[in-house]
């Protein structure tokens, strides 16, 4: 029997009081790879924000119980610090900020909670470089500011340099593959393959069925509406690439 | 405001305790004057002042700057302190003290149009000359550091740095206020030369804690000379910078840069005047303001192209960020052109930092205070990297961050 990682339960939440989530139930295990499908607006964003804590989303019912800790009151760093790391769909850019010292920063913040001493400069480096091949980051992007000038691939490769560096326990891909080509689509999943161990767990948001041929799931569930409505294997997405969602939302009226 | 004369400047002999409109100093700064506008001097005009210096600093390391090297000229209200000072001989440099006896207080001095000028001036109790020989290049910089450490007390300081043709300086000022007086008051004139084909780079910080700090500064400058200030005001009640920036000779280069972080009440406040006079010069100004809990910034930065100064180049630029919803920013960017071949720009902006940015930053683990942190150095990175001092640097930013 794997063990437990994250588990929603009954999760409501609002934006602007809208209705965004409306009673999300989701169970995943170390050692999984689960993808969220659905149609534009179902929730699929709001799903990781709202797991990454960001406070634009109010939580209004329910729980999310990570590593036996209920987080949904918890800050982004804290959940962060705990092994939460969130993929962005579109990586914001901060002029001025070396992605460099970014990353120090990030590592050393975790550290200081753990409290363990700051990373040496040399580890650092040689993680730095190590972490970067996973995704053939461009040495000279490491030392530009976060994202800015970035090209879109160059962004989404950054988002899983990120996650290689912060080794999370749950990482929430929200449409990495949105704006990628064929061949940085292959280098990203790739890397986030590498990372895939038997401690950790992955979340993969995407409208498409594309990148499931490269980072293969486990379940497949869809979400419509603010529910999941269905849930599979990794052949519910192929069912879905044909069909479309159209058929799943009468089933569920039924 | 009142100033109990204990120094018996020569002007003022007769009085121990003065009331300074007997002097003719012209009136004190009004808001309703468009220069002194956005500047409240309410609390400095409420201080009763002396001018009784004594020494109080025992080491410079006590008031938190990093160690000094080469020469140090150190002011401690308003009085050469030989003891903090590192007087080394450099062959080309000539560097006179005037102070008491042999400033001669010629009451012309008074006719200028400015307050704190004829209050400088009627007060001066240490007077720097700094000249450097013709075609010396001096890479070291040479400090001079003028700490208030007194209640109370008023320094009226000046510092005169000529640079002859073909010569390079590079200068760093320290303006301090000791963390344990309040209420003092550095008043400090600058005056520059630049001859032709010089070079000068000031790198001036202020941090002044509970103290008052103003500075007057005029630059005149001969062709191809070059000319290069960066002002990073971390603390202080208030901070006034006045640059008067007269630029004479032709294929000249001015360039105006600044940081200034208010916090509790602070006001801090640049005024520059960049005065193009003859043509083909270039002149560029970049000051950033980062302003939190109640802090009050402005920037009035005025570019005058004078008629027959065809094909100037001057490009004038306030940033400025809000951290919160009590924090003001006075920016004024101000153009006036009389010639008609000329590119000139300036701009202004004020904002908040993104959400989303913060967000993107509290994900990976950084806390609010040291992701805000770090966008504020974001922001200013681009100014602070005008120095090339990298220990300097990091504690000025440290300063400025109030970290």
């Amino acid at each position: 029997m794997s063990e437990l990682l994250i588990e929603i339960k009954d999760l409501e939440c609002n934006i602007d009081n809208q209705k965004i989530l409306q009673g999300l139930n989701l169970k995943i295990n170390k050692g999984e790879v689960h993808a969220i499908m659905g149609p534009n607006g179902s929730g699929k964003s709001t799903l990781s924000s709202v797991l990454a804590g960001n406070d634009n989303y109010e939580v209004t019912n329910g729980s999310i119980n990570f590593l036996g800790e209920e987080i949904s009151e918890m800050s982004p760093e804290e959940r962060s610090w705990k092994g939460m790391f969130l993929a962005f769909q579109y990586p914001v850019e901060i002029p001025g900020v070396s992605n460099i010292n970014f990353l120090r920063t990030a590592l050393n913040e975790r550290n200081k909670y753990f409290g363990i001493d700051s990373i040496p400069a040399k580890d650092f480096l040689k993680m730095v470089a190590e972490k970067s091949e996973l995704v053939g980051l461009n040495n000279k992007l490491k030392n530009r500011s976060v994202n800015e000038g970035f090209s879109g691939g160059e962004k989404k490769r950054n988002e899983i340099f990120q996650m290689a560096m912060l080794d999370p326990k749950l990482s929430i891909l929200d449409e990495t593959d949105s704006g990628l080509d064929i061949d940085a689509l292959k280098i990203v999943a790739n890397g986030v393959n590498k990372l895939k161990s038997s401690e950790n767990a992955t979340v993969v948001i995407t409208h498409y069925q594309r990148l499931l041929d490269y980072i293969v799931p486990d379940f497949v569930h869809v979400l419509h509406e603010g529910k999941i409505i269905k849930s599979g294997d990794k052949s519910l997405a192929l069912e879905l690439e044909k069909k479309g969602y159209d058929w799943l939302k009468t089933d569920e009226n039924i | 405001m009142i100033i109990k004369d204990l120094n018996h400047n020569s002007l003022l002999k007769e009085n121990s305790k003065l009331d300074l409109e007997a002097l003719n100093l012209g009136s004190f700064p009004k808001r309703k004057e468009e220069r002194w506008k956005y500047t409240p001097l309410r609390s400095l005009k409420k201080i009763n002042f002396h001018n009784q210096f004594n020494f109080k600093i025992e080491h410079l390391n006590s008031l938190g700057i990093p160690k000094i090297e080469g020469l140090v000229i150190v002011l401690e209200n308003g009085k050469f302190n030989s003891s903090l000072s590192n007087i080394i001989d450099l062959m080309d440099i000539e560097l006179l003290f005037l102070n008491d006896g042999n400033i001669v207080n010629n009451s012309q001095e008074l006719s200028h149009k400015d307050y704190f000028t004829n209050l400088n001036f009627s007060f001066l109790t240490e007077k720097v000359v700094l000249k450097i020989k013709p075609n010396v290049n001096i890479n070291e910089p040479i400090n001079f550091v003028n700490i208030i450490s007194d209640d109370n007390c008023i320094s009226n300081t000046q510092f005169n740095i000529d640079i002859y043709e073909n010569s390079k300086l590079h200068i760093r000022q320290y303006f301090l206020g000791s963390s344990n007086s309040k209420d003092g008051f550095i008043n400090h004139r600058n005056q520059v030369s630049l001859k032709s084909q010089s070079s000068l780079t000031i790198d001036k910080f202020q941090d002044l804690n509970q103290n008052f700090n103003f500075c007057n500064e005029f630059i005149d400058q001969e062709q191809e000379s070059k000319f290069i200030m960066n002002t990073f005001s971390a603390s202080g009640i208030i901070l006034r910078n006045d640059v008067f920036n007269n630029v004479n000779g032709k294929n000249c280069h001015s360039e105006l840069n600044g940081v200034f972080a208010p916090i509790e009440k602070q006001h801090f406040d640049n005024h520059t005047t960049i005065n193009h006079f003859v043509a083909d010069c270039k002149s560029f100004e970049n000051y950033k303001g980062v302003i939190k809990e109640s802090g009050v910034g402005v920037f009035n930065g005025k570019v005058i192209v004078h008629q027959d100064a065809q094909k100037i180049e001057a490009f004038q630029k306030n940033n400025n960020i809000l951290l919160d919803d009590e924090s003001k920013i006075y920016s004024k960017p101000e153009l006036e052109i009389y010639a008609d071949d000329v590119r000139c720009s300036h701009g202004s902006t004020t904002g908040r930092f993104d959400e989303e940015a913060l967000f993107y930053l509290r994900s990976r683990g950084i806390s609010v205070k040291k992701s805000l942190e770090l966008m504020t150095l974001g922001f200013i990175n681009e100014v602070i990297e005008k120095s090339n001092d990298s220990a300097y640097k990091e504690f000025v930013l440290k300063r400025l961050l109030k970290d």
